[in-house]
């Protein structure tokens, strides 16, 4: 019965109409996501940059916009939201990634733009001025470290070195560990155990954190410095099994449960060491040389910091490994990557790698801007000095592909307080995180294909 | 004069004689709506931006999620694939689930109860005729308008274990200082967290009391009933809608709480399984799914079977009220 001009509305026919209302304004909300990279904006190109708060500040958006005629509009870098825009087809121009472990698992999911061909024409760019760190945003299709770049770091620290209140030492009448030679991380936990301050139940002062970047990136790399990998040689199965890799995870256990430091049982409500270390009640703070950008300002707490080497195992290989290698990658459906590389050449090699380079939060990733780096005072001089010896020894520790670093930090997470409370061995852990582990390798390598 | 003489739409026709009159109408000139149907108008035009935002907002993710939790899709990967009720199937077999759901639910059985009582006991105190009545209900209700991440730092810094006023009030009186934000303490912070927010219930309930007819409370006293009588045989009894409402949404929102986040240091996506095992419920099981292992598949399941949950024992709650909940309406005003 075709409704008559006058009648109600049936409820049916009303019901049927929102949806039909409800799909059409999914169609134009849908035009409306697609629009958030479509490149051209007014008189200058729009280059889309999904980064962290901090990482480009308003006043560069404004310098961009005079010295390359090209406006960026920030989005807040929220991996759901980059998720949602790679899989509906309007991604953002550039992406914020830790080099370390992002970058195998888009690159294996062919959502990363190769760059070589830009690098290859680059007059800002050129390969050999690259920092071997550049090599953790290469990518075979197989192992990190070879193949195409698909980005750069904006700087980058050697995250398993360790840096040190002489005050706290002193306190506790403990040597001063070396600043050229490495300690052994058995020495590390020994200082850390001797430092710790207790007081009716209270830590007043931690004697060390040792947390790594993330928990996957410090056991895999306290497994390379005990001559084994945490990875089968495809990367698609973990071992914590193996004798290396059972020595850094045994060690790593001891250090929670002796609660030197903060851990998942025993949290640094701060978060991160950086306030905690400020305000003299931390040792020794596993972070590299990046977070003397955070001490310097403080001319009293850089006095009696120092930077100290990446520990070793005894009789193990030095290996002081990169575990973040921050920076920005091109996904492969970005839609204005010419205007992009522009982006990317002036925020790796122009202005901005200029100003970060000198503000001490890290090692500039290109070789030519080392001179920038801040040594007018004698503790900035003592740093760089460590650090230019602890470069000797960089080495990429490749990730896999197939899963992000948070969902093995993840599982990590919720199988190891039990080994951490002393309530099942290593070896059930051992044996607990690989099937957890290789079950979520398992089908991400499925996903991949 | 009978009442449909005295009324000024007495002479006007039934709506569908209305609109079998509008159907006659002739052709010519602008054909007028029936008052009927312009009401139904009134209605779907005022209506339809919630019903659009209902199936564009609602039933639209909802529906998307229950194809997601019949899939093995992460969000990115090209080769995901259709498993059925695999993701059901894993779910129920999967330990680690069931334990953050009666977590959940025992946290809901407790807070919902504990909330209830906190806030209908100050909304008594506040109705009382006492001085200065309306600061005591402002600084009352203050909290619950305090934002939720705010209240967890606030709840952080008191109850940090090394550096937090609440351990240092308690070492100061030569007591050892006590792990609150690790288990199994922190449960009770959680608690806490809860009670915090007290002044919403004593709003509502407030509101409640207010509706209480003086003269029952008049006549029982006269009747020499005590004070915890006349709270128990009038006071609750025509509260008990108002404290219906307030178990249903309380029990909703609890099993959905996400105050355990805020209550942990987390640094990134991976960090929600940091949340101690006590505090570990079931949303938090779902966003370390969704977010940190990129499994959408699983945790679109993991909702859909928590959105069940929540209706059976939506139902379990009105069948099991209904003969206690007193709704203080005239039954023959229905007819």
């Amino acid at each position: 019965m075709r409704p008559q001009a006058g009648a109600s509305v049936s409820r049916r026919r009303f019901l049927s109409l929102s949806a039909g209302g409800a799909a059409a304004g999914a169609a134009a909300l849908s035009g409306c996501a697609m629009q958030v990279s479509s490149g051209v904006s007014g008189s200058g190109e729009t280059v889309t940059v999904m980064v962290n708060s901090g990482d480009i500040l308003p006043e560069q958006v404004q310098q961009a916009k005079k010295e390359l005629g090209i406006k960026i509009a920030l989005v807040k870098y929220d991996i759901t939201k980059l998720i949602a825009m790679l899989t509906s087809g309007n991604p953002p121009d550039l992406v914020r990634g830790v080099g370390a472990v992002d970058l195998p698992y888009f690159a294996a999911r062919d959502v990363a733009q190769d760059l070589d061909p830009y690098f290859a024409r680059s007059d800002v760019l050129k390969l050999d001025d690259l920092d071997p760190v550049n090599d953790l945003w290469r990518f075979d299709g197989r192992t990190q470290g070879k193949g195409p770049r698909y980005g750069m770091a904006k700087d980058f620290s050697q995250d398993s070195m360790f840096w040190y209140n002489t005050s706290a030492f002193d306190k506790g009448g403990v040597d001063y560990p070396s600043e050229l030679e490495p300690i052994t991380y058995e020495e590390w936990l020994e200082n850390a155990k001797r430092l710790v301050q207790r007081k009716s139940g209270q830590t007043t002062v931690f004697g060390g954190s040792f947390n790594g970047l993330t928990r996957s990136t410090l056991l895999t790399t306290m497994t390379a410095s005990a001559g084994g990998s945490l990875f089968s040689d495809d990367f698609s199965r973990v071992d914590f099994t193996t004798p290396e890799a059972r020595k850094a995870l045994t060690w790593y256990i001891d250090y929670c449960k002796t609660k030197v430091g903060p851990s998942q049982i025993q949290p640094d409500p701060n978060g991160w060491d950086g306030p905690t270390y400020q305000a003299g009640r931390l040792g020794m703070s596993n972070s590299g040389y990046w977070l003397g950008g955070m001490i310097y300002p403080e001319k009293k707490l850089a006095e009696v910091s120092r930077l100290a080497p990446a520990p070793v195992f005894a009789g193990g290989e030095r290996i002081s490994a990169c575990q973040g290698g921050t920076g920005l990658w091109m996904p492969r459906g970005a839609k204005n990557k010419d205007a992009a590389w522009r982006v990317f050449e002036w925020f790796f090699g122009e202005a901005p790698a200029k100003a970060r380079a000198s503000g001490g939060w890290g090692i500039p990733s290109l070789k030519s801007l080392r001179p920038l780096m801040p040594a007018q005072e004698e503790y900035q001089k003592r740093v760089l000095k460590v650090q230019e010896n602890e470069l000797k020894h960089f080495s990429v520790v490749s990730f896999t592909p197939y899963t992000r670093a948070d969902a093995i930090d993840a599982l990590f997470n919720q199988i190891a307080p039990a080994a951490m409370k002393g309530q099942i061995s290593v070896d059930t852990l051992a044996g607990s995180l690989n099937s957890a582990i290789n079950e979520q390798l398992k089908r991400g390598k499925e996903q991949v294909g | 004069m009978t009442v449909d003489q005295m009324s000024p739409v007495a002479d006007r026709p039934s709506g569908r004689a209305a609109a079998s009159a509008a159907g006659r109408a002739p052709a010519t000139g602008r054909r007028r709506l029936s008052m009927t149907a312009r009401r139904h108008r009134a209605f779907y035009l005022f209506t339809s931006p919630w019903i659009i935002g209902f199936l564009l907002l609602t039933i639209a993710p909802m529906a998307y999620a229950l194809w997601l939790s019949f899939t093995t899709f992460d969000g990115i990967s090209p080769n995901w694939k259709y498993v059925g009720l695999g993701n059901y199937r894993e779910l129920f077999n999967d330990p680690v689930t069931w334990d953050a759901l009666g977590r959940a639910g025992l946290f809901a059985v407790t807070s919902v109860p504990l909330s209830i009582a906190a806030g209908l006991a100050l909304a008594v105190l506040v109705n009382r005729p006492i001085k200065a009545r309306g600061v005591f209900r402002t600084l009352l209700y203050l909290p619950a308008v305090v934002p939720p991440v705010g209240a967890g730092l606030a709840f952080k810094l008191l109850f940090d274990p090394n550096s937090g006023a609440t351990n240092g009030v308690m070492t100061f009186f030569g007591f050892e200082a006590i792990g609150w934000l690790a288990d199994p303490y922190v449960r009770y912070v959680l608690l806490m967290t809860v009670l915090w927010s007290a002044g919403n219930v004593m709003i509502i309930s407030l509101a409640g009391l207010q509706d209480v007819p003086r003269e029952l409370h008049e006549a029982a006293r006269i009747d020499g009933a005590s004070a915890w009588r006349t709270f128990r045989s009038i006071t609750v009894p025509l509260l008990s809608p108002v404290l219906l409402f307030q178990t249903v949404t309380g029990m909703i929102a609890s099993v959905q709480t996400i105050m355990p986040m805020l209550l942990a240091p987390l640094q990134d996506t991976s960090g929600i399984t940091t949340i101690p095992q006590s505090n570990y419920l079931y949303m938090m099981h779902v966003f370390a799914q969704y977010f940190a292992l990129g499994r959408y598949g699983y945790a679109s399941a993991l909702l859909w079977v928590l959105f069940v949950l929540i209706l059976i024992a939506t139902g379990l709650i009105f069948k099991f009220t209904s003969g206690v909940v007193f709704y203080n309406v005239d039954p023959e005003a229905k007819k």
